[in-house]
């Protein structure tokens, strides 16, 4: 055995993230760890490249027990990991980000030219060609993938650990990468592939490991299993189908004209983007992260001021007015990161509850104290967010509560017009069923809701109609009924290859 | 329970600061080669040994709690407003030429003289956020090269066209103002002025604005995570500007309020010297921006310097040994040990945190 | 205009930037690790005040700027320990900083000389000045660029050897990914918080060396206050030459031109007060120049998501 994690258990406080979990790899064996947001996976392998120190239980490499207490160790026992947010220098050349920590010096001076050198002699020995100069900022995801992959092996890695490799990449550069995968397992090198994409675990996996609230459920070797097997594993009971009611949409609320925003590094960050919502509806955007859906929602909501267009709300033009105009015509806004747009963490959960509201509850400037901290307990209760009191910092509430929070208060502002991005992302599945549910009544009682999301599955359970965004462009409009995954994820790639 | 444990922990931190700040101030006795014990004991009485040096305390205290207003108001929103000795002098100079040359009586020369300084004050301020807002100058350098830019013309105005040429004297002042036009004494014979009222009620008001009121509301969320007041519809340009401008208005203020409650003319250096603006915003610092904790740690402040000062008359340790305790007392609770320390202990792994003023 | 742009405003010119070239090269290195150092004021004023010290203790001038970095670091070393360790804020701790410098040699001052104000001691000496041979013979050049004290071609020196080592050397390297990705940086194993240690000891260094010069460089004394914002301009010359060597040496001669300008219109008839404003003032328009980092990114990476 190459690799053998016996029985690791950590805590944080009264928390546990990993409970006497045992997992082992095999020399030249794609071995997936796969499980729900918050089962743990991710604390497990940060165990592993040595950025937590386990509570009990021992790690040992082929053979002998090893105590990691930075990456570094975990480095010169050839244990490599590809993160899910990428850690690259994005000023820095391809060669630069593959060399650092090893880099090639002559006298006290880096040489550059042998660093690029060694890049090319990687690329061509494992079959991925990068060009060492380009600066990283300047590739695509996929080729930064690479460069991360290129490095680990840089460093002389035998095992890589890959966290949610795919999550950014279109369907056509997840294919090359699961090739890759195999090709390098082929020369020996062993992986542990982190992911809830149960698809592709099947496709290139050789064994899968369940965890669920911290616990394995279960390793199986791929050929013996299916997806459904996998996910009853994971979720721990068979989930309900959500029943949905037939649209029935009313007049148009939103609609974008021609939007444009210059500025992307390759391409206009949004080039020419027409779309409408209409009262009782849910508009799905699909798409890769990063191809112009911050920028549509930015600019949708007051936040960006885009170059040419327009956004009309209710009939009305909203070019050039402030976010508290558009919310006050009629926007709320669930936005798509939490901890940058939602809240302010040092803030109390009333403060940050009354976030949009605070104008409808005073009287001559003055905020009426007990009418607010009715407002808010009442979603406390609501939506069962988990909080010491409504005076508790939002920095004390777990993720998954934030978020309830934020939906709770966009949700309160009774706008005929809702925009949700990432509703829920990192969320366990019991506050993602509470959301997903509030989003579908607001919907029966006529609300426009665009709803952005990198989640297909989200997408394709909420939507009415669905529009894919690829390089600042809607690429594709289906139908909620006659749209599958695979269409979806054509139209994700652009249809054209990329890196 | 959660407000009693912070309240309790937002004490902790102060005083243990004041312990540290103390035990510095200690051993920079004791290097002087003076009695520590006797020495504290004369800084005690030289600050509030007897009715007469309680008032002067306080009276110093004056322009130090209005100007710690204004920087708090300013670090709540998030903005280093680092320019208060600029903003005080030109409010000083205005108060001082509109309680000069305005016709009319006394009492409406006295109002309008302290709207001169506010207003002074307020846009000196005012202009460094604009310059922000509009042009991204980072507002911490901006106001404070705009200190020394403020206090040169005002020295120039009393050097030249303005100057006093009927004293004997050279020095850079302007005439002295009408009596009828002065802030009165609070008692005979004590130095403490009416503008200490404004003061204490200016720390009151502030803290009734921030806590219930809309602005106030807007304020603390945009210092907390201006991303997030962005996205709520807070309108952060504007909100810069105005509260630069209120900011600035409390040391035109605490300006105005020295040259009709004290000076009665503008002299130079003469609120230089005495480093109130610095003081405010050390007050503001030792009290987390909270404002009526910068009323107290500005009284605080006053009795350490008004303390030295019976410390040089009667020991032979000098008076800038409260500078020391002053400033390690800030550089600590900079630091906030036990908050860091509590936070460590919660989440190792979270590296992130937003600015703790 | 010839009686003003002569020499001796380029040899004082030369003089003048000494101080805040090597203040904002410190910068730099503090902001290239992604710490803004607002307290580089008051790191000069204790590099003034502690080489006079060391000038009155030992009698040596080379001594003298020993104990100024000595005395420098040890404050740096507080200041990094502060921000890095106790994770306070940088801004606050830089502020502090500059009041604690202001109060200890203020005290100091009384505690050791006994005076108030000033102290000046005429039997001091001062930095040797140094003729730099075949330079000095070149007519104009030579009496601009000769004759200065060693500190002022160290720091054109530094200048060199900081631009090789942030953008050619591996150590260089590294402290750009620090600055640029501290937690990719991490997990590489680089030492990122020993870095920022580092660059916040080296400033120190620096701006001790910025305070010799001032205090030791032209007239040997010191005064309260003597730095008079020149930290803070070279905030701002950090700022304008983008945290790049080179870009800092040419910043730098702006303020410093600005700075030797205003002490030489002092002969001529215009009130003090304005002259005195010039740097101030330039230092301003240049801002308007260069846009400050977004408070939008700012934010984002204060609020940075604690996935």
């Amino acid at each position: 055995m190459l690799l053998q994690l016996d029985k690791i258990t950590k805590s944080y406080g009264t928390v546990t993230a990993n409970r006497e979990v045992d997992f082992s790899l095999r020399a030249g064996e794609i071995h997936a760890l796969v499980g729900e947001n918050g089962a743990g996976k991710t604390t497990l392998m940060r165990i592993l490249y040595g950025m937590e120190t386990p509570t009990s239980g021992s790690i040992a490499v082929q053979g002998e027990e090893k105590h990691f207490s930075s990456p570094t160790d975990a480095i010169r026992s050839k244990i490599g990991m590809v993160h899910q947010h990428f850690m690259l220098f994005p000023s820095f050349t391809v060669a630069e980000n593959i060399v650092i920590g090893r880099e090639p010096s002559k006298a006290v001076g880096f040489d550059r030219k042998e660093a690029a050198a060694q890049t090319e002699a990687l690329a061509r020995q494992y079959g991925m060609p990068v060009d060492p100069w380009q600066k990283v900022e300047d590739c695509s995801l996929g080729m930064q993938q690479r460069v991360e992959i290129l490095k680990v092996l840089h460093q002389g890695a035998e095992i890589i650990i890959l966290d949610e490799p795919t999550a950014v990449l279109t369907p056509l550069e997840v294919k090359e990468l699961l090739v890759a995968i195999k090709a390098l397992s082929a020369k020996g090198k062993s992986f542990i592939l982190i992911s809830h994409k149960l698809q592709e675990i099947m496709e290139v996996a050789d064994r899968i490991t369940v965890l669920r609230d911290g616990r394995v459920t279960g390793t199986v070797n791929a050929e013996d299993t299916n997806v459904e097997e996998l996910s009853r594993l994971m979720v721990g009971r068979d989930l309900v189908e959500m029943i949905r009611e037939t649209p029935n949409p009313g007049k148009t609320v939103l609609e974008v004209k021609g939007l444009t925003i210059r500025g992307g590094q390759l391409h206009p960050a949004l080039n020419d983007v027409n779309l409408h919502v209409r009262a009782g509806e849910i508009v799905g955007i699909a798409g890769i992260s990063g191809n112009g859906q911050s920028e549509l929602l930015q600019a949708v909501s007051g936040l960006l001021n885009p170059d040419e267009g327009d956004v009309l709300l209710l009939g009305e033009s909203m070019k050039g007015q402030s976010v508290r105009t558009i919310r006050e015509r009629g926007m709320a806004h669930i936005p798509e990161d939490r901890y940058q747009w939602g809240v302010a963490k040092g803030a109390s959960v009333m403060e940050n509850g009354l976030m949009g509201h605070y104008r409808k509850y005073q009287r001559n400037g003055i905020l009426r104290g007990s009418a607010i901290r009715k407002l808010v307990s009442g979603w406390v209760q609501q939506f069962g967010i988990k909080t010491g009191s409504i005076h508790t910092k939002a920095q004390n509430l777990s993720g998954g509560n934030l978020q309830k929070l934020i939906v709770a208060r966009e949700l309160a502002q009774n706008t005929p017009f809702l925009i949700a991005a990432e509703p829920t992302r990192g969320v366990d599945v019991g506050a993602m069923e509470i959301i997903h549910g509030e989003l579908l009544k607001k919907r029966a009682e006529q609300g426009a809701i665009l709803l952005v999301s990198s989640e297909l599955t989200e997408i394709l359970k909420l939507s009415d109609r669905i529009l894919v965004m690829n390089e600042g462009r809607i690429v594709g409009e289906l139908s909620a009924e006659s749209a599958t995954e695979q269409q979806i994820s054509l139209l994700m790639a652009g249809g054209k290859a990329v890196g | 329970m959660d407000n009693l444990k912070n309240t309790a922990r937002a004490l902790l931190q102060p005083l243990m600061a004041i312990i540290v700040g103390l035990i510095a101030g200690a051993i920079a006795i004791a290097v002087v080669g003076g009695s520590v014990f006797e020495t504290y004991g004369e800084m005690w009485k030289g600050a509030f040994g007897s009715f007469y040096f309680f008032t002067n305390t306080l009276s110093r205290a004056t322009p130090i709690i209005l100007i710690g207003l204004g920087v708090a108001l300013a670090f709540r929103a998030g903005f280093f407003n680092m320019g208060s000795e600029g903003q005080m002098v030109l409010g000083a100079l205005s108060a001082a030429v509109t309680a000069i040359y305005l016709p009319g009586p006394g009492w409406l020369r006295l109002i309008a003289a302290l709207v001169a300084g506010i207003v002074a004050g307020g846009l000196w301020s005012a202009l460094a956020g604009w310059l922000d807002a509009k042009f991204r100058m980072n507002l911490l350098i901006t106001t404070l090269l705009l200190n020394y830019v403020a206090v040169l013309f005002a020295g120039y105005i009393v050097s030249y066209p303005l100057k006093d040429k009927s004293g004997s004297a050279a020095m850079a002042q302007t005439v002295m103002i009408d009596k009828a036009a002065w802030l009165p004494k609070l008692f005979p014979g004590m130095s403490l002025h009416a503008g200490f009222i404004l003061a204490a009620a200016g720390a009151i008001l502030l803290a009734l604005f921030m806590r219930h009121t809309v602005g106030g509301y807007e304020v603390r969320m945009l210092g907390g995570n201006p991303l997030f007041a962005g996205y709520g519809g807070v309108k952060r340009g504007q909100m810069m500007i105005y509260s630069m401008l209120a900011s600035g208005g409390f040391a035109g203020l605490a300006g105005a309020g020295e040259v009709l409650g004290t000076q009665y003319r503008y002299l130079d250096n003469a609120l230089t010297a005495p480093s109130y603006a610095w003081s405010g915003i050390m007050a503001t610092l030792l009290a987390g921006s909270n404002p009526l904790g910068t009323a107290l740690a500005a009284v605080l402040l006053a009795a350490l310097q008004t303390g030295g000062m019976g410390v040089e008359r009667n020991t032979s340790v000098p008076l800038e040994v409260s500078s020391i305790i002053q400033a390690v007392l800030i550089l600590f609770i900079s630091a906030r040990f036990t908050y860091s320390y509590f936070k460590k202990k919660k989440k190792k792994a979270g590296a992130s945190n937003g600015p703790t003023v | 205009m010839d009686q003003l742009f002569d020499v001796s405003l380029f040899a004082s010119t030369l003089r003048m930037v000494t101080p805040i070239l090597l203040a904002a090269l410190g910068g730099a290195l503090c902001s290239r690790v992604g710490l803004f150092n607002v307290g580089l004021e008051g790191l000069i004023l204790i590099g003034a005040f502690s080489a006079i010290v060391g000038n009155h203790l030992t009698g040596n001038v080379w001594l003298a700027v020993l104990f100024a970095i000595v005395c420098v670091s040890v404050f740096s070393a507080l200041m990094a320990y502060m921000s890095i360790h106790l994770k306070a804020n940088i801004i606050v701790v830089g502020i502090s900083l500059n009041f604690l410098a202001a109060g200890l040699t203020t005290f100091s001052l009384r505690a050791i000389f006994n005076v108030k104000g000033a102290f000046y001691d005429k039997d001091m000496v001062g930095l040797p000045k140094w003729d730099i041979p075949l330079l000095k013979d070149i007519p104009w050049l030579g009496d601009v660029v000769s004759g200065h004290s060693p500190l002022v071609y160290l720091s054109i020196v530094l200048v060199f050897v900081l631009q090789y080592y942030l953008f050619k050397s591996v150590s260089g390297f590294r402290l750009l990914a620090a600055g640029e990705n501290p937690t990719a940086a991490r997990s590489l194993g680089i030492k990122v918080t020993r870095i920022q240690y580092g660059a916040i000891l080296m400033c120190g260094v620096l701006c001790a060396l910025a305070g010799a010069q001032l205090s030791l460089g032209q007239v040997t004394m010191f005064t309260e206050g003597m730095t008079a914002g020149r930290g803070f301009i070279a905030l701002v010359a950090t700022m304008l030459g983008q945290s790049s060597p080179l870009g800092v040496l040419g910043s730098s001669m702006l303020f410093g031109l600005m700075d030797a300008l205003s002490t030489r219109l002092q002969g001529f008839a215009v009130p003090v007060h304005f002259t005195m404003m010039l740097p101030y003032l330039v230092t301003i328009v240049a801002m308007f120049f260069f846009k400050d980092k977004s408070y939008m990114q700012e934010a984002r990476k204060a609020n940075e998501s604690s996935r």
